[in-house]
């Protein structure tokens, strides 16, 4: 069905000639980057003086002679093909059910081949030590010991599940898929804002994402030397067979929480690719801490399950009880090592907002390495100096509370409002513990395509790491975008878009 | 393949046979009114929602009403966008046992009808949109035919689809030939247009010629092994489908179903016409459709929600 959504732009599939340098649209004054604003954020495209930086000269050239219209023609047919696909979310509102799409920004955002061995390194670095972090605190607890981390913050974590303790995990391997958040800075480094342990998603709309620029701009697209992504649902089902003794007849399902889900498009997408199946809670049984299927033709025995269901509602027997996505019994066949649980359970103890600032510390306690990818610069309220500190500038901080996600319990300083510091302050100094503050950073802006133009939007970087028995990153990511002008809250559940990453081979 | 996927796969055929049902028999009734009397026109709308939904409306009902509730009407569980937003339901939740093309195929068609209102249909030729809606699930079923995989999960589409029918079928038949003897039965009109709500007309004339007689229309739609939209053609169907699911199921849960299989498919091949039409095409057809019922039954207990303590 795409191909036909996309039959009536005739140029599509075929070539689209890349005009050579000489012409230069200067961004606030030439179309299509008239209302181009070139702020104290670092922009992908161009730098401080307007030029265009090299590697988008390729896109430059070709989106600076596409009449407006073609682009926005190809803008309607992506998201019709989207809308068929069934890539959409379903937003609630007076009992009625809408169906949307999470938009996508045509335009690619370029990463070049030096920065991505940079990020590589940097996440691989990263990834090893909270794994062997994850290790030392569900067995000799080294590093609270030896005063690195505070007790407190690991055991009164919420995400510090108990009956994980002891429990040997194959490789060690903690975290089995990852999706970390990486900003560019004011300076154009990459740093991580961060890191998703738990259930990360998102990596379906970067392949997704993948096709759209493709078909917009393949003739850009095979000039540039793009590295390919499409092999991800194939990495994906090696470290997921990674984490079996076994070699054959492997049987591995994904679990979702079903239909409802925002992401239950990405849980079938991921079991269609690997060829794997897609179960529900009501589909599989524990009996003497076995894991089954029940198929038509009788039970089925589960060997590995990639969850995409929280810690909480795995299993009602030793977490919610009220929860009926999950299995009873699962944990204990997990347990007893009959079936392979990723990500692990527990690892969201890891990724809390405050074991966020103590990762650069955390790297060079077990790696005996300095971090390659920094960290932003983050107050932790808990310590009183911190505390005071972010108090008094809670217009230049950005304040967020240590266990949500997904852009909720945070204040912007900056564009709230005197009253809404007021309230967040109390809330803060009620239960410091919970927060933690960070300058307000200018997210990098890139190209986005807004109707009538091509206008800058901050931007973030998710790249999706696989961990069992190596560690690897397919070259790529979701680039989230804050579609509305002047943003920087890119999560699709406010208002957030994305685009394709294009990784260059050099 | 796993129960919960067989179930909905079976449903999802179910709903778009129900749609593709209603949607011919308005598109066939709002065609054909032009050419009644409005009191046998009224009469003919009743035997159409009758079948339809099991409910009695009164003649005077007038059609714009009637078609809105059988069509888009999201409280009537059994109009056509409800079902096929259930057909659609049940096809996201097994994305990955179906094609790409189905999946988008069903959805766009989904997508299109959903924001269809009356008034934007009735004043020109209202007639079209379910013609388009039945072109749209008649290319369904062949984007299904020819890139899903013709195992166990088409299997499961294919005895959703053919039960559903029989069902359909069987009201359709019923209401047409008990009230055959009465003063305000089908008339010679009533019985060309039985055929062509089963897409029958032609197939039937090629076959008996242009004599349309009633026992003929039974015997055709009742027992030819050819045609479709026979009662005969989906027995085999769901016969030859039953013979291919659960392939290693244990064979007492196997056997359950295919003993219900073969009794209703000797009733069907050994079925005389003659015997039936003293008023006996009715008890017939009630005595098939229990039969199905029992079937899908039968189905669901040894395939889809066994017991797992009967298996371990």
């Amino acid at each position: 069905m795409q191909q036909e959504a996309f039959a009536n732009t005739e140029d599509f599939g075929g070539p689209d000639l890349v005009a050579g340098p000489g012409r230069t649209c200067r961004p606030g004054q030439d179309a299509p980057y008239q209302n181009y604003e070139l702020a104290k954020a670092f922009d992908e495209m161009f730098t401080p003086e307007g030029v265009c930086r090299s590697p988008y000269a390729a896109l430059d050239s070709r989106i600076s002679t596409l009449p407006l219209e073609e682009l926005n023609r190809r803008q309607q047919a992506v998201e019709q093909s989207f809308l068929h696909q069934g890539i959409t979310f379903t937003v609630y509102s007076d009992n009625r059910a809408t169906e949307r799409i999470i938009p996508t920004d045509l335009l690619p955002r370029i990463v070049t081949a030096r920065e991505w061995d940079r990020i590589e390194r940097g996440l691989t670095q990263r990834i090893l030590a909270l794994n062997l972090f994850l290790r030392d605190i569900y067995t000799d607890g080294r590093v609270l010991k030896d005063g690195v981390v505070p007790r407190s913050m690991i055991y009164g974590s919420k995400h510090y599940r108990r009956e994980m303790r002891g429990m040997p995990v194959p490789h060690g391997a903690y975290v089995n898929i990852c999706g970390s958040d990486l900003i560019r800075n004011e300076a154009g480094d990459f740093v991580v804002l961060e890191d998703n342990l738990r259930v990360p998603s998102g990596v379906s709309y970067m392949l997704a994402n993948r096709d759209v620029a493709r078909r917009a701009f393949p003739a850009v697209f095979r000039s540039m030397g793009v590295r390919p992504i499409e092999h991800y649902p194939l990495e994906l089902l090696a470290t997921l067979r990674s984490l079996t003794p076994f070699h054959e007849d492997v049987s591995i399902a994904v679990l979702t929480p079903g239909v409802f889900n925002s992401a239950y498009f990405e849980h079938a997408f991921l079991a269609r690719q690997m060829g794997v199946e897609l179960v529900e809670g009501r589909d599989l049984l524990v009996n003497d801490n076995v894991v089954y299927t029940r198929t038509t033709s009788g039970l089925k025995r589960i060997d590995v399950i990639y969850r995409r269901i929280d810690d909480d509602f795995i299993d009602p027997l030793i977490f919610r009880e009220d929860s009926s996505l999950g299995v009873p019994g699962l944990f204990n066949a997990y347990r007893a090592g009959n079936v392979m649980i990723a990500n692990a359970l527990g690892t969201g103890v890891a990724d809390d907002k405050a074991v966020y600032a103590y990762v650069p510390r955390l790297i060079r306690y077990y790696l005996a390495e300095e971090p390659i990818l920094d960290n932003v610069e983050t107050f932790l309220c808990r310590e009183e100096k911190s505390l005071s500190h972010v108090l008094a500038n809670l217009d230049k901080l950005v304040v967020k509370a240590v266990g949500e996600s997904g852009g909720y319990g945070m204040l912007v300083g900056p564009h709230a409002t005197p009253s809404e510091r007021a309230a967040f302050a109390e809330k803060v100094q009620a239960d410091p513990e919970n927060y933690i503050a960070q300058p307000t950073i200018q997210l990098s802006t890139a190209p986005t395509y807004v109707g009538n133009g091509v206008e800058a939007r901050h931007v973030d970087l998710r790249p999706f790491i696989l961990h069992g028995a190596e560690t690897k990153l397919v070259p790529g990511a979701l680039t989230r975008v804050a579609l509305k002008r002047g943003s920087l809250v890119v999560n699709s559940s406010q208002g957030g878009g994305s685009k394709d990453t294009w990784v260059l081979s050099h | 393949m796993l129960s919960r996927v067989a179930d909905s796969l079976y449903w999802m055929a179910r709903y778009i046979e129900r749609a593709e049902h209603t949607a011919r028999l308005i598109a066939v009734k709002l065609e054909s009114m032009v050419e009644q009397t409005p009191e046998d026109a009224g009469a003919s709308w009743q035997r159409v929602v009758g079948a339809l939904t099991g409910e009695r409306v009164s003649a005077q009902q007038d059609a714009f009403v009637i078609t809105r509730m059988l069509a888009f009407d999201r409280d009537n569980e059994d109009s056509m966008i409800t079902s096929l937003g259930l057909a659609r339901d049940n096809a996201r939740q097994v994305r990955e046992a179906l094609s790409n093309e189905v999946w988008e195929h069903l959805n766009r068609l989904y997508l299109r009808l959903a924001p269809v209102t009356m008034n934007s249909i009735w004043v020109h030729s209202p007639g079209r949109l379910f013609r388009e809606a039945l072109e749209e699930m008649h290319a369904l079923e062949g984007v299904t035919y020819s890139t899903l995989s013709h195992g166990e999960g088409w299997y499961f589409l294919e005895l959703g689809r053919h039960i559903e029918r029989v069902q359909q079928l069987g009201r359709l038949l019923d209401l047409h030939f008990s009230a055959a003897q009465s003063d305000n039965g089908p008339k010679y009109f009533d019985w060309l247009v039985l055929l062509k709500f089963c897409t029958a007309f032609e197939p039937y004339t090629k076959r008996y010629t242009a004599s349309i007689r009633p026992q003929k229309i039974a015997e055709f739609l009742l027992f030819d092994s050819e045609f479709p939209h026979s009662i005969c053609f989906s027995v085999d169907r769901m016969t030859e489908a039953l013979a291919r699911v659960a392939p290693g199921a244990p064979p007492a849960r196997r056997a359950a179903v295919e003993r219900l299989a073969g009794r209703l498919k000797a009733a069907v091949d050994f079925g005389q016409v003659d015997e039936l039409m003293s008023g006996g095409v009715a008890a017939f057809i009630a005595d098939i459709t229990r039969q199905c019922e029992q079937i899908h039954k039968a189905l669901y207990s040894s395939y889809i929600t066994y017991g797992a303590e009967t298996v371990l």
